[in-house]
């Protein structure tokens, strides 16, 4: 039994190697995007007042609580989801050609570039990390939600808030 | 190494004869990727494989030495060498991996930090209970080298998986040193599973050529690879907004994750 195992382990992997190592399509930036001129970059402010709008919940509560519509603020959430959803997505793919941009010049392989090559490597799975996360987010509890959760609720917590910010005021009346 | 295993003492006639001639086959490819390399000035493009290509050589000379002058000493030598080479073998994998995001300053040390982790994970919970663990010393050793096979081969289809999730271009290369070493972890480790399955006396004599031959075929693909350097493959367009340089590129995924971060934040 595991022969057969390790055989068909053997095999799958010949398979894998062959089928990966067939060319790859390439890639060109934007190419997830379909609509011209829509371009997701960080630098483009637009874009960014974009997500202040989608995570935005006050056109929904407006819509709830004022105006007493709690069917149309739903419509709306379910709306702000899928383009917050859109949204996150457009930011992972405007990352990843980022990621792919390559470098041509020569590799100098000092103790500083190598720190350098590491640090960036931890902000690329960093973003990664928190980009998943917020989509999963965002998919189970919709646009509005905290993303970070909040630890109000526990009383420890307050507690030691409460304390904490009480000394630091203790502490600016004594250096004043 | 993997050249004079099948040369092991213990077989007799036609099978260590095919063994012999086998070994001495991928002995002579050893030299020719060498030599190759000095001619076609690789040494310096995979500083680490070429390393560990040497480190082949001279042990398979040392290796057919003892084997001549002293075959009393041959079988610990044998299997010293053999437990040392199975680690070794690892720098090809470090040599792969740095090689295929070479070009992408965001993750150039990805491969690296995949081989790591993967490595490690798997020595501590997969690859050293079976050094601890194992009745006999002969079971010991064919467990270990064959979990270890399998972590190779696990990192292996990690880095081919990442590889194509960025849509890198290997180049002739780097696919043909991936593609060869695979060859011989796929072989190898159906062979160990065998040998470890049927023991000694029904499959060891299929066990001695089926570890040169899995050798030879990766060497033979790594000769054809690298028979000249290839060009640099062409990695896309580059990014308007960053224009390629490594310092742009470190502040844009800054920029990207303090977005993020205050985004998550609110």
């Amino acid at each position: 039994m595991i022969m057969l195992i390790y055989a068909a382990i053997a095999i799958a992997f010949l398979i894998l190697v062959i089928g990966l190592l067939q060319k790859p399509e390439a890639l060109n930036p934007g190419d997830t995007f379909g609509e011209e001129g829509y371009a997701p970059r960080i630098g483009n402010g637009r874009w960014l007042d974009l997500s202040e709008r989608i995570f935005d919940p006050s056109d929904s509560r407006w819509l709830q609580e004022e105006l007493a519509f709690p069917k149309l603020a739903k419509e709306l959430m379910v709306g702000r989801k899928r383009l917050a959803v859109q949204w996150l997505e457009a930011l992972q793919a405007s990352f990843d050609d980022l990621v792919r941009t390559p470098d041509f010049a020569p590799i100098e392989t000092s103790e500083s570039n190598a720190a350098s090559g590491w640090r960036m490597l931890w902000l690329t799975v960093r973003f990664k990390l928190l980009v998943s996360y917020a989509l999963l987010v965002v998919r189970l509890f919709g646009p509005y939600h905290r993303l970070i959760p909040s630890f109000s609720w526990v009383p420890f917590s307050s507690a030691s808030e409460r304390s904490f910010r009480r000394a630091a005021l203790a502490v600016g009346r004594t250096s004043h | 190494m993997h050249g004079v295993r099948g040369a092991c003492p213990s077989l007799v006639g036609f099978m260590q004869n095919v063994g012999m001639v086998i070994s001495l086959f991928a002995f002579a490819l050893v030299g020719i990727v060498l030599a190759r390399g000095v001619v076609g000035k690789c040494f310096t493009l995979f500083p680490l494989f070429y390393s560990y290509m040497i480190y082949v050589f001279c042990g398979s000379t040392i290796m057919y030495l003892v084997y001549w002058l002293d075959p009393q000493v041959y079988r610990t030598a044998f299997w010293l060498y053999y437990l040392v080479s199975i680690l070794v073998e690892f720098t090809v994998l470090v040599e792969i991996s740095d090689q295929i995001f070479r070009r992408f300053p965001a993750i150039r040390n990805l491969g690296r930090a995949i081989t790591v982790v993967i490595s490690a994970i798997f020595g501590v919970f997969y690859v050293l209970p079976a050094l601890l663990w194992s009745p006999g010393m002969a079971t010991a050793l064919l467990g270990f080298a064959l979990r270890a096979s399998v972590t190779k081969a696990v990192v292996l289809a990690a880095l081919l998986v990442a590889t194509r999730h960025y849509g890198s271009e290997l180049g002739r290369n780097v696919a043909g040193l991936m593609l060869g070493f695979s060859i011989y972890l796929g072989i190898n480790t159906a062979n160990l599973a065998a040998a470890r399955l049927f023991g000694r006396v029904l499959y060891g004599d299929i066990y001695w050529i089926m570890t040169p031959v899995g050798y030879t075929l990766c060497l033979l693909v790594w000769t054809i690879a690298l028979w000249e350097r290839s060009s640099v493959p062409n990695v896309g367009e580059m990014s308007p907004v960053v224009g390629g340089s490594s310092d742009a590129v470190a502040l844009e995924l800054t920029r990207f994750n303090s977005e993020l971060s205050k985004l998550l934040h609110k």
